[in-house]
């Protein structure tokens, strides 16, 4: 039995289960390019963990944290819109990586290396995932609700700065998680894509949420056990997989 | 008499450097309707948010202990593609089905199974509105503040919300603030009147304050009721 190939599709299916959910309200809250750019934020932690042989995924919590905060910092000090700042952020963050990410090294933190993760790696990504989606549930209905009216949301005493706050972290460590399926490059499209399908064919928040978390498992194990068939990287098979699945979710529009 | 539920003294509010609300004072007790009217720009909507505590002030505003205050924005607007359903919606409440039929009712709506799963996104303004004031009353507030409930909606709409506030204020005993530009039978039904231009301009018992003269103050020209 090939332990490598069964860790790589249980971390397929928690983390791919747990960006599709989260991206179910970032489409909602119109966030669906954070994940990407955060993906690229990550990159100088990613560069580090390849250069000194840790895991990708602990080198892009770090950078991610560092990054997310400037722009927390900048948010409140300019209140410029939040995608200009985080524009700001992550075009740096690209630029520092190629300073010194060595050139074997572009690929796995481009696009991911999910074939070789070990057993540790492997539970830290399944409790990690765990964790995210037990808190995403717990904020989602306040998400939405300050979603739809910030007003509203005070007036229920849902703590607004404090919810966006958790939210922001869930994101940069759902963005952790999936770098090392996806790479940075990718990874913004694991959160997105499951999401946009399921919003496609649901009616209600319920099929939206959990249809996002079902399609993101289905794409990441297809992903992978495609990749371990043909010998192509898992990453990119895997956002080719969610893709197909929201081509084939036009069909089905409501 | 009993402690009013809400007590205001001397309230100014400053936003961006300019006075929007300067010096008011008054008072709401259980069971009454407090109607608020003024010409556009006159603070209205920034006096709810203050009560609802969404501004900084100076002053005194004093809610009565453990007073449950819902809210009613003036604008509220949901995207049609978002899967939200009107069930959804009151689930973001945490509220039972029981609880979400029967606030409907309170406001004059028919509930089928098919419209609790219809998504907010696509009600008409008239029903988004009045599903909104519902959901504002499904866990029992002591006190709802509802701004210029009838603003945006047609003709049609504006009836059936009308016909919502007075169902809920003859049959539900609500307490209620309302800004309204609605004169007529709505300020007859009116405990309180309070009209202000960021001062206060008249407060006090609809018989004794709408008066050609008092309305002018407001609308800088003569009405009659």
């Amino acid at each position: 039995m090939d332990f490598q190939f069964l860790y790589s599709l249980i971390v397929g299916v928690f983390v791919g289960g747990v960006a599709g959910y989260l991206g179910s309200l970032m489409i909602t809250k119109r966030m669906a390019l954070v994940g990407d750019a955060l993906g690229h934020v990550a990159l100088p932690g990613v560069a580090l963990a390849l250069i000194y042989g840790f895991n990708v995924s602990w080198g892009a919590l770090p950078a991610l944290a560092l990054g997310i905060l400037l722009i927390w910092f900048f948010e409140i000090r300019t209140k410029l819109p939040m995608e200009a700042l985080t524009g700001i952020v992550f075009t740096t963050s690209v630029a520092i990586a190629f300073l010194f990410l060595p050139e074997a090294d572009v690929s796995t933190a481009l696009i991911g290396d999910i074939s070789r993760i070990g057993f540790w790696d492997t539970l830290s990504s399944v409790i990690l995932s765990v964790i995210i989606f037990l808190i995403l549930r717990k904020i989602f209905s306040g998400l939405i609700l300050i979603n739809l009216s910030e007003k509203l949301a005070a007036v229920e005493h849902i703590k607004i700065k404090k919810y966006n706050l958790i939210y922001l972290v869930c994101i940069a460590v759902v963005v952790a998680l999936g770098i090392k399926i996806t790479g940075s490059l990718l990874m913004g499209a694991l959160v997105i894509t499951p999401a946009a399908a399921a919003r496609n064919f649901s009616r209600n928040l319920f099929q939206y949420s959990y249809g996002a978390l079902l399609v993101g498992i289905i794409s990441c194990v297809f992903g992978i056990l495609i990749s371990k068939i043909f010998g192509f990287s898992a990453g990119p098979l895997t956002i080719l997989m969610a893709t197909l699945i929201f081509l084939i979710s036009l069909i089905f529009r409501k | 008499m009993a402690e009013p539920i809400l007590k205001v003294k001397n309230l100014s509010v400053e936003l961006d450097g300019e006075w929007v609300l300067e010096d008011l004072s008054f008072d709401l007790r259980e069971k009454e309707i407090l109607i608020v009217l003024g010409p556009n720009g006159a603070g209205k909507s920034v006096l709810l948010r203050t009560l609802l505590g969404l501004h900084p002030f100076k002053g005194e505003i004093k809610w009565g202990k453990n007073t449950h205050i819902a809210y009613v924005p003036e604008e509220f607007t949901v995207s049609k593609t978002l899967p939200l359903s009107v069930k959804e919606f009151f689930e973001l409440k945490k509220a039972k089905s029981l609880e979400i039929s029967r606030s409907l009712e309170w406001v004059g709506m028919k509930i089928s199974p098919k419209f609790l799963k219809k998504r907010i996104g696509v009600l008409s303004s008239g029903q988004l509105r009045r599903t909104l004031i519902a959901w504002a009353l499904v866990d029992k507030p002591d006190v709802i503040l509802l701004d210029e409930p009838m603003v945006g909606i047609d003709i049609h709409g504006r009836r059936t919300i009308y016909d919502s506030l007075v169902n809920l204020w003859q049959n539900k005993n609500q307490t209620i603030i309302l800004i309204s530009h609605e004169l007529g039978e709505v300020c007859k039904k009116a405990d309180k009147i309070l009209a202000l231009n960021k001062r206060k301009l008249f407060y006090g018992k609809p018989k004794e304050v709408i008066t050609s003269q008092n309305l002018a103050k407001i609308y800088g020209f003569s009405i009659s009721l």
